[in-house]
């Protein structure tokens, strides 16, 4: 079975990774259009000449960091304490926030921080793209904290407040180490989603804070495809790369 | 490496520098050639913030608040008057556009703002049907959409006013018709049409035009002209029926604090030279007539872009329309659709 | 008493840490969910403006047009594709987290290798399965050289290619919180099965499951919910040719312009999930968070 369970994961790799390879052949191409007519390095060097996109990208990082560190500190919490006593309330809200469709959100969140800011004098910008995008990741950390949280028994937290130690000390050295996978799968899974978020981040984003998947968008809907594929390919690899380095660290 | 960051790099070197003026613009993507703004900036000693949008609305619901940062919009111009009631726009000052004159005569006096109050025009453009030569007989009217050998390798574009638009057309009705019945009308020639299309689709059949799965599709004058740079078999006609003309416009937002460098800079696109710079990039038609003496012969003469006086007749501009009527639009295109 | 007393003052202490670790995503939601939710309720009640926008007067209009054989079909469609991508997800989606969960100290990396697509924008690689499907696509010309097909196969713009896009889009939402409860096994259990003499499809069927059921029901909710709203891909891979649920909404913030009835539409299908979910959790008994 482990052979058939191998194969089976290497066809849902490729399934994955097909659009990418395909991006990553056509970021060499040198024409415009989907039709291959020669090797190009063209679009890489037109990625170095936009300065808009390392601009865009940073832009993206931060917030995608940002909101990747306060979602998944909230949310592992917030798991836990719905853990520990449920609340139909936080929960409802929690799934309802999946289930909003990404434009109401993102008007929606427009019309609150332009009403507030009549208030509070500030503009659109970098600050409210992160609290939208922790406000739509919050979710799903929970959900994934919560399913990890169910395989555990709370007779390990009993025995170590028998032994003496109180309940935060119970949660931060029994409970959260073992947390810590499910931990990391959800703060990849709320980055992944901060990252590529077009339709919210377009609707609070200031004038100066325009995103990575801003100018992709832009550039992909009047056809500069090249270009993306190459930043695409670009990104995969930077990232690829990373990983790895990460994981040689760990492991020494 | 690229001036402009070094100049920022510098900048940000020299610590507390002295901050040159900014000018927010938000624009149509593609609407500009790539040194456009960046020649802008050095001439005039500023730093430009440029950045897209590919709807009137996404830019409308931005704007409508009130504070949204823009200075400079290109709104179509069938939002001008709602954007002039909703009080979004400053009216222009004519003395800071000393390049007005090079507009076309008949964008001089638009029907949306005859005298040029809130707004002047920048490019514009129609719609009609591209298509592979080798389809014979060419198409030459909305009519010819409509035919079965053409099943399944054509494209209407998805947008409910020009899809409506065209069925009401090839009924010979107005394209900007209110009357309920014409536009139930036209709905069950959309939906009969449906079968034969391959899909809606606003910006991917370039591509596949390009690449031949397409053969015949609705479109923008502008996109076609882009595939038929690529692809030399291919080519554009107005129908004859009739087709819709739209014009996007450039506009200061009343919520602007730089006017006066907002006037400059839309006087700056004024010019000729960059005028037709822009439209050789970008391939649009502008409304700056100076600017298309300054154009290469191909693309002066080019009547896909530039059509002829007695094309144009045949072109009706794009309307307003009321709340009544666009609510039976809206369900009238979900009903096709979900056909 | 005094046993008593110390489970009172055990209760009350984990009682204080939960309050306390409820408290940012309480400030959070209340904030940042729900006042723009009260706003969009507000929305719905509303009545579009002359060109767009909204304005008074107050009106339940927008429920009522809701409540049309139109809306309702779209509705059981989008509630149909989002299930079926649910399901796919889990067939693929189970074993790979499985695979990921015992492979040692590579799991790392094989579950990066998961997310690693996910990085680049969604859009363009929507973008490269139209070119993978097209007629003249990739797909249809390999298999046309290889002489299997003589005409191009229709991959394009029909609920197939949605489906695929859908599956494709969501499969991450699935493969990650199976994988988090999956972890979780300990290898000897599993061991201890295999020596009392189980099968391996038995063992799979009542020791590994049953554990990860949490994940499986976290991942078909993160699946299936978003996947409701869904419009980017039916957009894009679907052609136009249909309108699922967020398409509609997209479509009213878009070119209808009626912003009232988009709001109407979320509230609706917000409500509709909202029940689906309490009668789940009614049923399962413990809550799922």
């Amino acid at each position: 079975m482990k052979r058939g369970l191998g194969l089976f994961a290497a066809a849902v790799y490729a399934f994955l990774h097909l659009p990418l390879i395909i991006l990553a052949i056509f970021s060499f191409n040198s024409s415009r259009f989907t039709v291959w007519q020669g090797f190009s390095l063209h679009w890489y060097h037109a990625i170095f000449q936009d300065p808009q996109l390392a601009e865009s990208a940073w832009n993206s990082l931060i917030i995608a960091v940002a909101a990747t560190i306060l979602s998944t500190i909230a949310g592992t919490l917030c798991a836990y304490g719905l853990w520990k006593r449920g609340s139909a309330l936080l929960s409802g809200s929690l799934y309802l926030s999946l289930v909003t469709p990404e434009i109401v959100m993102g008007i929606s969140l427009l019309a609150l921080f332009q009403w507030s800011f009549r208030w509070l004098h500030w503009r659109l910008g970098l600050h409210t793209v992160i609290l939208a995008h922790v406000a739509f990741s919050i979710a799903y950390v929970v959900i994934v904290i919560a399913a990890r949280l169910r395989t555990f028994s709370p007779s390990l937290e009993e025995a170590a407040l028998d032994l003496g130690a109180t309940e935060w000390q119970a949660f931060r050295y029994v409970t959260l180490p073992a947390l810590l996978p499910g931990i990391v799968a959800a703060a990849l899974l709320a980055l992944t989603v901060s990252f590529d978020d077009y339709v919210i981040t377009s609707m609070v984003a200031g004038v100066d804070s325009e995103t990575l998947p801003m100018v992709i968008y832009a550039m992909a809907r009047r056809g500069a495809s090249p270009v993306i594929n190459a930043i695409s390919a670009l990104i995969v690899v930077v990232f690829g790369a990373l990983v790895l380095i990460s994981e040689r660290v760990r492991e020494s | 490496m690229n001036r402009r960051v070094f100049l920022l790099g510098a900048a940000g070197l020299a610590g507390c520098a002295r901050k040159r003026p900014r000018l927010n613009v938000y624009n149509w993507s593609n609407y500009v050639a790539p040194d456009t703004v960046a020649n802008f900036e050095r001439e005039f000693g500023v730093e430009v913030r440029y950045a897209t949008y590919e709807s009137n609305e996404e830019m409308l619901a931005k704007v409508l608040g009130g504070n949204s940062g823009w200075d400079v919009v290109f709104p179509t111009h069938n939002r001008i008057l709602p954007m002039r009631e909703y009080g979004l726009l400053a009216p222009l000052n004519h003395a800071w556009l000393p390049n007005l004159g090079n507009l076309e005569p008949r964008f001089q006096t638009p029907p949306w703002d005859p005298r040029l109050e809130v707004c002047v025009p920048y490019m514009w453009g129609a719609t009609g049907i591209a298509y592979n030569r080798s389809v014979a007989p060419a198409p030459e009217a909305w009519a010819d959409l409509w035919g079965t050998r053409l099943k399944g390798r054509m494209t209407m574009l998805d947008d409910p006013e020009e899809v409506v638009g065209a069925c009401l057309l090839k009924l010979r009705l107005s394209y900007n018709s209110t009357a309920p019945p014409d536009l139930r009308r036209a709905e069950r020639e959309a939906i009969a049409q449906k079968t034969l299309l391959r899909a809606y689709l606003n910006a991917e059949f370039r591509d596949q035009l390009v690449a031949g799965d397409v053969l015949v599709a609705h479109s923008w004058a502008t996109t076609a002209q882009q595939a038929i740079d690529a692809a030399p078999q291919l080519a554009f006609t107005y129908p004859a029926e009739g087709f819709p003309l739209y014009g996007d416009n450039a506009v200061v937002l009343r919520e602007s604090r730089r006017a006066e460098l907002a006037h400059k800079f839309i006087d700056y696109l004024l010019r000729p030279p960059v005028a037709a710079a822009i439209v050789e990039t970008s391939r649009t038609a502008t409304a700056n007539g100076a600017a298309q003496a300054l154009l290469p012969e191909s693309l002066r003469r080019n009547t896909t872009l530039f059509p002829t006086a007695e094309t144009l007749v045949r072109g009706q501009w794009i309307g307003t329309m009321p709340a009544a009527t666009q609510r039976l639009r809206d369900r009238i295109w979900t009903e096709i659709k979900s056909a | 008493m005094k046993a008593a007393a110390a489970l009172d003052k055990a209760a009350s202490g984990w009682e204080r840490l939960r309050a306390w670790f409820l408290l940012p995503a309480w400030i959070w939601m209340a904030v940042l969910f729900a006042a723009p939710f009260v706003i969009v309720i507000f929305y719905s009640l509303l009545t579009r403006g002359a060109y767009g926008g909204l304005g008074p007067p107050w009106t339940v209009e927008n429920y009522q047009r809701l409540l049309d054989p139109l809306y309702l079909v779209i509705l059981l469609k989008s509630f149909l594709m989002a299930a079926l991508t649910t399901v796919i997800c889990l067939l693929l989606g189970f074993p790979l987290a499985l695979f990921i969960s015992r492979a040692g100290n590579r799991r790392n990396i094989y579950l990066q290798l998961v997310i690693l697509p996910f990085w680049t924008s969604f859009l363009v690689r929507l973008y490269a399965w139209l070119f993978l499907l097209r007629d003249t696509g990739l797909i249809n010309t390999a298999l046309q050289h290889l002489g299997l097909i003589h005409d191009p196969l229709p991959l394009l713009y029909n609920d197939g290619a949605v489906l695929l896009g859908l599956v494709y889009g969501y499969l991450p939402f699935m493969v990650l919180p199976v994988y988090a409860t999956l972890e979780r096994l300990d290898p000897a259990l599993v061991e201890a099965a295999a020596d009392l003499g189980a099968k391996q499809w038995s063992t799979m069927l009542h020791v590994v499951l049953p554990l990860s059921a949490p994940g499986i029901r976290a991942g078909s909710i993160l699946v299936f919910i978003p996947a409701l709203g869904a419009y980017l891909t039916p957009d894009l891979l679907g052609g136009g040719r249909t309108v699922l649920i967020g398409n509609l909404v997209q479509n009213q913030f878009t070119n209808a312009r009626d912003w009232p009835f988009g709001a109407a539409i979320s509230v609706g299908l917000m409500a509709l999930v909202g029940v689906m979910v309490l009668l789940m959790l009614r049923r399962e008994r413990e809550t799922l968070v």
